[in-house]
């Protein structure tokens, strides 16, 4: 098979420069120029007091203007009684496309209404991809995303994991779409 | 040979089959709750429905093929029934799937998508009944999730003989309840009805909640609780849904074991010794080869026991007859002319265990008697005076009835005191560990595979044994 030389593609908007972009040394003044001018007058905003750039100083400052719907960091819902929603059924853990989550089950005869619970519940934030899947799949409402991103920042991956306690304490959101049942006496497990 | 008509094709039945026997011979799946191939037919769930063309809609369970039957398994009225069915099944089934272990492979739920689809029609409120009760200690009831097939009452009944269980009241109300004065809980194969149960009414304590079974997957094994050998289910996790930040021990751990249908051995039972293997293979573990307690590299442990055996005069070992085929033949091959070799029972009838029965469970509690019983003698009650050297492979061996002054070679899986009296102390693999064979006492040979990794510095007993006659390298 003879090798086809290689022929290098062509774009419609494919740059063309003239003598002054070939002599290049003007351009690249005027680039600089603009950097420059940039960063000097924001300097001068910023030594007078005043914000100059549109730079959040993340993670000490964080931006505030969030659209409501934008998927961050998650929350576990509550009961009234402050307990999770949540009925670690594994739907949000098997759906999740980068497999984050993990949920060790527990089980409370005495609870009747609610016998099935998530004793951990794990997030591994250095792979979550935030799509949102988790909150679509539960089928409890127990687990929705706060328009705010999680703290993030770290100096190990491994330790990116978010546990039960830290995403029940997030803002907990007591008015759950699904209302649960009224517990009801099932008597004693005999 | 009666020919019959399945949906317009002619089918050979045998005479005295029923439809449905005669339908799933032939390939075509018709959907029960309560029909079990095992056991009597019930017929009261209903859902095995077909229809009989000039004569109408009967169950497929219960209806004996005649010659020139003309069966539809699928025409519109049977898919209507089959909806009304689920429906009124459904009617008080708290369809609670997110909690219940059953859920993956639940048969209402399969068939709940495969022939209704449509959530109930009802507006009635649901009949309330007992959500946990305490059938055994092995095994829990929620009477909400009961859709009363009675396979449950019919295993004890028929299979286990152990009469336990029975429907207590009528209609809506009638709950499965243990017989007063039968308790389960002494019922060796009591732990087959939740393995029945085609809804997640009987769970097994030691699964409740552990994980869902989606998670898991199966690897065939042989049950090493008795010499029967029935083959079983090893169900642990997919490599792919190994947890990163719970437990590790979850990814190396057996979840439940089940039984793995076998007409030549256990056909589709286990007894409940078969569901505790965890016990069995999840003590701690020894893992450094060790001279007299004092931990070693593997090539100087290796290096000692070949000097014993090269010294010993009159070398003897105890075979343990939990070694598969395969561990048998290569100490055979490799040290069969070197030692004078005995059988050792490891595993002896612990206190309360049914001992013997006419269904399954085996006197001899270990799973390989009959292969190491055709090689070598078992074990007199007084070893022969003058051995310098005692090989012991396996667990089970009487230390203090081993001749005085003899040398000791010992190979264990497990953490163990007479570890570190052993000259040489060699750790081996468990069966869940490596691949395998156990011949029962029948002379049925059953396979088992390996479900885990071996941990590091254990070995298997098959390349011990080749370095024990050479001295050639083998690897952790």
């Amino acid at each position: 098979m003879s090798k086809q030389p290689h022929v290098r593609r062509r774009y419609w908007n494919e740059p063309s420069m003239g003598w002054w972009e070939r002599a290049y040394v003007f351009e690249v003044g005027r680039g600089l120029g603009i950097t420059g001018g940039v960063f000097l007058r924001n300097m001068w905003k910023w030594i007078t007091g005043r914000k100059g750039a549109l730079t959040t100083y993340y993670p000490e400052e964080k931006r505030a203007d969030y659209a409501p719907a934008n998927r961050g960091k998650h929350l576990l819902t509550q009961r009234p009684d402050g307990r999770p929603q949540c009925v670690a059924c594994n739907m949000c853990a098997t759906v999740c496309p980068a497999q984050c989550i993990e949920i060790d089950a527990a089980f409370d005869p005495d609870d009747a209404s609610h016998p099935k619970y998530p004793a951990r519940f794990e997030i591994d934030y250095s792979r979550c991809v935030f799509c949102g899947l988790c909150v679509e799949a539960c089928p409890e409402d127990a687990i929705r995303m706060a328009p705010e991103t999680p703290d993030l920042p770290g100096f190990d991956r491994d330790r990116m994991w978010v546990g039960r306690d830290e995403l029940l304490s997030w803002n907990p959101q007591r008015d759950v779409a699904k209302p649960y049942p009224v517990a009801r006496d099932a008597g004693p497990p005999r | 040979m009666p020919e019959i008509l399945i949906n317009g094709q002619k089918f050979e039945a045998e005479a005295g089959q029923t439809v449905l026997e005669a339908a799933r011979a032939a390939g075509i799946f018709v959907p029960t709750f309560c029909w079990h191939p095992q056991l009597s037919t019930a017929g009261n769930c209903r859902m095995c429905l077909v229809e009989v063309e000039g004569r109408g809609l009967d169950i497929a369970c219960n209806m004996p093929v005649s010659a020139g039957m003309r069966v539809l398994t699928d025409s519109p009225e049977v898919r209507a029934h089959r909806r009304a069915i689920l429906q009124f099944i459904t009617l008080n089934h708290p369809v609670d799937c997110g909690i219940c272990d059953k859920a993956g492979e639940c048969s209402l739920q399969d068939y709940h998508y495969a022939y209704n689809g449509e959530a109930s029609i009802s507006a009635e409120p649901k009949v309330r009944s007992t959500k946990y009760y305490n059938l055994s200690s092995r095994i829990l009831l929620d009477n909400e999730r009961c859709i009363l097939c009675l396979r449950c009452t019919r295993f004890t009944h028929e299979i286990s003989k152990s009469m336990a269980l029975g429907v207590e009241s009528r209609g809506d109300v009638s709950v499965i309840r243990p017989v007063a004065d039968r308790p389960l809980g002494d019922d060796p194969y009591s732990d087959n009805i939740v393995d029945l149960c085609p809804v997640g009414a009987l769970q097994s304590r030691q699964f409740l909640h552990k994980t869902r079974v989606w998670y898991l997957e199966p690897t065939p094994s042989v049950c090493p609780g008795c010499a029967r050998g029935c083959s079983v289910n090893i169900w642990h996790r997919k490599p792919e849904w190994h947890v990163k930040t719970l437990d590790p021990a979850q990814n190396q751990s057996i979840a439940r074991v089940t039984p793995l249908e076998n007409p030549a051995v256990n056909g589709p039972w286990i007894c409940n010794k078969g569901r505790d293997l965890a016990r069995i293979f999840e003590r701690r573990r020894a893992t450094e080869p060790m001279l007299q307690g004092s931990p070693v590299a593997l090539e100087t442990a290796l290096e000692r026991a070949r000097e014993l055996i090269g010294a010993a005069r009159h070398p003897l070992a105890l075979v343990s007859n939990w070694g598969s085929n395969e561990e048998l033949d290569a100490f055979q091959r490799s040290l069969g002319a070197v030692f004078t070799a005995y059988v050792k029972s490891d595993s002896v009838p612990q206190p309360g265990e049914r001992l013997e029965d006419e269904l399954l469970i085996r006197a001899d509690k270990n799973p390989n008697s009959a292969a190491a019983r055709a090689l070598y003698a078992d074990a007199p009650a007084r070893l022969p005076e003058g051995t310098d050297l005692v090989l012991v492979w396996g667990e089970g061996c009487d230390f203090g009835a081993l001749p005085r002054g003899a040398r000791l070679i010992f190979l264990n899986a497990y953490l163990a005191p007479e570890n570190g009296h052993a000259d040489v102390f060699l750790p081996t693999s468990v069966q869940t560990e490596r691949d395998g064979h156990y011949t029962n006492f029948q002379g049925v040979i059953s396979g088992f595979h390996a479900c885990f990794a071996k941990p590091s510095g254990a070995l298997d007993a098959e390349a011990l044994f080749r370095s024990l006659a050479a001295p050639a390298r083998v690897h952790a």
